[in-house]
């Protein structure tokens, strides 16, 4: 089934028992933030809260289960929520591979227009932006699609930098110079001394949410990389106050601009590696200029920092559902043989694991060089590489490469110490090497490591079990013994033949 | 007391055992479905009806990979082997381990073992479970050995040669120890504080033979002779004879995959000339494939191994900084977690470099601040990814370190370098710029907790939750 907008996705979420609507009033100041906080936590159903104020709030809707981090997000894409990640990858890819172009609808069938609000009538405080952990420096919407264009070209970039509210019309943006949003703020717009127009869409339907979050080239068309996701084409409409075409879905979108040279304070924010981070720095300025938006609006949010260790949320379920499918294919697209290149699944973006079935070193050098200097320069400091028949989703088998396949002295290999760009949403530098410059980079810079836990020549560790059959026949025997068929891997016995 | 049996009966009632009703077997066959339900947590597997005497069982000691879920304790099958209990904590157990008490045997001793002698039988009939090249595999038993009266029980692993002759890997120090000939008892289905017993008495730098006496002093563990030997008298099954050390090492054929054990010490080799053979009523040996991840050795072995190194570790500088230390078994022995109070600036260069001086099996060392969680090795992990600098806290030594024995990069005779991970604080640092983690405790004020408590049900999280969440935020 088709899934063209969250409410949609949300009654999927509900036919499968899996939504936990709460109709008692709560508030957005943290309190909403501490039940989804808990129920991500306990791996337990996300909950819509239906009374917030003027509007509803939903906790990270596309958290994943804890076993299979993909399921809820494949759910939004009308695929199966046990598909084994290689069927979910694979999946994913081929749709990515088939792009569909966009339709544009008038605003009378955008429902995203039900409610048009310019002028004088535009307040953002009107809205229950979540205060999401003590200690934040504001109320932010976090889990958005942020549309803005290339002054040069007809490309729109979406992405996903979360939003600080300050007032009724103002919020400040994160934008970490190095990704694409903010290079086209920094280094084109504020050098001409234009703003940037800028649209946020807010709750949109999940194949644009899972487009906004994965790193699509520069110069393609998002929009159709969206469609190709949901094998139908994505419905913009135009937005009110500039030429931006937003997904018509949306449950509320913001128009405005940001500024040149205008800044206000940023976080700290409790972030998606688990810390809080600090100090405050100073962001662009967003400044609002028309909201529309559905009745009774769905906004939904993520409680960051949850979704490490065991636990999930979405941003951390969408890393592994999203970003590692499209990494790989970008990989793949590259020339390099990679099997999988998927986020180690307790730390999102900070670590990938990517297995191949080539182990030369200078393979594995140009590859993580590719990778490093084209899209994981900013916030991811380590690749690691394994063999083919790791699965790079289980910790437990890419440490156990890592711990028995690594050497120190051969396959530990730093770009440089000092040399290599980072943000400075990180806890191991120091506020003074974190500096406050106007790009949001660190004043220091950092290293960047990839760690070669192939087994080279030296032979496995791990005692194969080559005979698909006769794990099959295994699996098959434990099952009949009453072992749950959900705890034991897909086996084919079709891959021995 | 916990016997094999006990052991197993606690596990059925809290759905932690699965029994295979159907004929699996034992040549190959019940290697392969060990190793499956080993590799992917499942719950202990008792191979009910194999073609041989004996009842295979697997996973007895082991446990599940902690990454699978945060209520994974792979330790726990062991706590309740040795009578600790399944609520017992990780440092509890390890802190047992670390006493290493001694304890006289005399009061263990029974009038007689559980095991029956069988005339018309030779090791082929057992249905021992095979390794690849088709031999009945030796794991997870021991090696009873009397001198000058002391008895003691050695690690083995080995194999089945002919009918008569068992052909076993034994710790160097214990074949230095024995006689060139002895006789000897090896026996199968013991409890788990007899197997930790022998690796603490045989595998660690000082070597001790009163092995006995140290299972005695883990729980009670009932004995009885046998010649003049003291054997464990709940044993499943033993199998008596003639035990000579020979000269040559294991030929490779052999050898096949090592148990974790040997990966600690030095190894010789031994041969078990059989002269009888005993066994329970229905007898069931626990076994472990090898060469395999979470396999009950490993488990084993990563135990002791820690219980060693913090023994030693907090007896080093007059204080006891060390919170915890683990070699998760996930690690496969090739790394060492420790949880430790920085006392100044460099300390955790100290620590690190201690570790690899006091354990031969690792070459990786991650060192945590006194916070961290042993029971959270995903969040222990991500420390190591997001806490310590890429450049300047992933520390290499020079290459001229011995080689590690768990790593296959390297062989025995091979230098290299060793690497810590500094994923801690550095305690030069102001407090200010130390991040507080992301928790339920600080990211949400007492009034917020309270107010959660007291909505409790209106939010409709007594459903989802029960009783047990809610207590847990009142925690």
């Amino acid at each position: 089934m088709t899934v063209s907008s969250l409410r949609q996705y949300l009654q999927t979420l509900e036919m499968r028992d899996d939504l936990h609507r709460i109709s008692e009033p709560v508030s957005w100041n943290l309190e909403a933030s501490a039940v989804t906080m808990l129920l991500n936590e306990e791996d337990s159903r996300v909950p819509l809260f239906e009374n917030v104020e003027t509007a509803r709030l939903v906790g990270d809707p596309y958290r994943g289960s804890q076993r299979r981090p993909w399921d809820r997000i494949a759910l939004g894409l009308g695929l199966p929520p046990d598909l084994s990640y290689r069927e979910y990858y694979e999946s994913v890819i081929e749709r990515l591979k088939n792009p569909i172009e966009p339709e544009t609808v008038s605003a009378d069938d955008a429902p995203c227009k039900d409610v048009v609000r310019t002028d004088d009538d535009v307040d953002l405080l009107d809205f229950p932006w979540p205060y999401i952990h003590a200690g934040d420096g504001g109320r932010y919407s976090n889990l958005h699609t942020l549309i803005a264009p290339d002054p040069d070209s007809e490309w729109v970039d979406w992405s996903y930098h979360r939003s600080m509210i300050h007032d009724s019309e103002t919020s400040s943006v994160l934008l970490l110079a190095g990704e694409q949003t903010p290079n086209l703020y920094y280094y084109k717009y504020e050098r001409r001394n234009e703003p940037m127009p800028v649209a946020i869409a807010v709750g949109v339907e999940p194949a644009v949410q899972y487009t906004s979050v994965m790193w699509i080239p520069t110069g393609r068309n998002e929009a159709e990389y969206a469609g190709g996701l949901k094998q139908e084409p994505v419905e913009l409409v135009p937005c009110q106050t500039n030429d931006l075409r937003v997904p018509a879905t949306a449950e509320l979108v913001i128009e405005g601009e940001i500024l040149p040279n205008e800044r206000r304070d940023e976080g700290p924010f409790g972030d998606y590696f688990g810390y809080m981070h600090g100090p405050r720095r100073s962001m662009p300025l967003f400044r609002v200029s028309a909201i529309t938006h559905q009745e009774n609006p769905i906004l939904p949010f993520c409680v960051e920092g949850t979704g490490v260790g065991h636990s999930e949320n979405a941003t951390s379920s969408m890393e592994i559902g999203c970003v590692g499918p499209d990494a790989t294919l970008g990989l793949r697209t590259a020339g390099f043989d990679v099997e999988c290149c998927a986020p180690w699944k307790s730390t999102p973006r900070t670590v990938y694991a990517i297995s191949t079935e080539k182990n030369n070193p200078s393979y594995l050098h140009d590859m993580a060089n590719f990778i490093f200097t084209t899209w994981g320069m900013l916030h991811v400091d380590f690749f690691i590489f394994v063999d083919a028949d790791v699965n790079p989703l289980n910790q437990r088998e890419v440490l156990e490469a890592l711990t028995l396949h690594a050497d120190p002295d051969t396959d530990f290999h730093q770009f440089g110490v000092e040399t290599m760009p980072k943000v400075p949403l990180n806890i191991y530098q120091t506020p003074t090497e974190k500096g406050d410059v106007q790009t949001g980079t660190s004043k220091a810079k950092t290293a960047k490591a990839y760690i070669d836990a192939t087994s080279g020549g030296e032979g496995k560790a791990v005692r194969e079990t080559t005979d698909v059959e006769r794990r099959y026949r295994a699996q098959k025997t434990l099952e009949r013994a009453g072992v749950d068929p959900n705890s034991l891997p897909f086996v084919d016995p079709g891959e021995g033949s | 007391m916990s016997s094999v049996r006990q052991h197993l009966e606690r596990l059925r009632e809290t759905n932690d055992l699965v029994s295979v009703t159907e004929r699996v077997h034992w040549d190959g066959a019940a290697a392969e479905v060990a190793s499956e339900a080993i590799r992917h947590n499942c719950p202990v597997t008792l191979f009910e009806n194999t073609s041989g005497e004996i009842r295979l069982a697997s996973g007895v000691y082991g446990g599940a990979d902690q990454f699978a879920g945060i209520d994974q304790q792979p330790w726990q099958r062991i706590t309740q082997a040795l009578d600790l209990g399944a609520d017992c904590s990780y440092s509890k157990l390890v802190e047992r381990l670390v006493r290493q008490e001694s304890v006289d045997v005399d009061d263990y001793l029974t009038d007689e073992v559980a095991t029956t002698v069988r005339d018309d039988m030779d090791i082929y009939d057992l249905g021992l479970p095979t390794t690849d090249d088709g031999s009945p595999l030796v794991s997870l038993g021991l090696l009873v050995v009397e001198k000058d009266g002391v008895t003691t029980w050695a690690p083995i692993r080995g194999v089945t040669q002919r009918s008569k002759k068992l052909r076993l890997s034994v710790p160097a120090s214990f074949a230095e120890w024995c006689t060139q000939e002895s006789d000897a008892s090896v026996v199968f289905g013991v409890s788990a504080a007899s197997l930790v017993a022998a690796l603490q008495g045989w595998t660690q730098v000082q070597p001790s033979p009163t092995v006995p006496e140290l299972a005695a002093g883990l729980t009670d563990v009932s004995m009885a002779a046998v010649g003049s030997r003291i054997v464990p008298a709940d044993a499943e099954a033993r199998i008596d004879g003639r035990m000579s050390i020979v000269e040559k090492p294991m030929a490779d054929n052999e050898n096949g995959p090592k148990a974790a054990w040997e990966l600690t010490c030095d190894t010789a080799t031994v041969d078990v000339e059989t002269e009888s053979i005993a066994l329970r009523e229905q007898a069931i040996v626990p076994f472990t494939p090898l060469g395999e991840p979470l396999t009950d050795d490993l488990h084993l072995t990563c135990l002791v191994e820690t219980a060693k190194l913090l023994r030693r570790v907090n007896n080093y500088w007059g204080v006891s900084p060390v919170k915890w230390i683990q070699i998760p078994v996930e690690g496969r022995l090739g790394l060492c977690i420790v949880s430790s109070e920085i006392l100044y600036a460099g300390f955790e260069w100290q620590l690190a470099n201690t570790m690899f001086s006091f354990s031969k099996l690792f070459d990786k060392v991650l060192v945590l601040d006194e916070q961290a969680d042993p029971t959270n090795l995903a969040r222990a992990i991500d420390d190591m990814w997001v806490k310590a600098h890429p450049a300047n806290d992933w520390v290499f030594s020079e290459p001229n370190a011995s080689s590690a024995a768990a790593p296959v990069y390297r062989s025995a005779d091979e230098n290299g370098s060793r690497l810590y991970i500094n994923a801690t604080w550095d305690p030069r640092w102001d407090e200010e710029y130390i991040a507080p983690r992301v928790t339920f405790e600080t990211t949400f004020s007492e009034n917020v907790l309270e107010s959660l408590v007291e909505r409790w049900e209106e939010l409709g999280l007594e459903e989802l939750l029960g009783e047990q969440g809610v207590n847990d935020v009142r925690e």
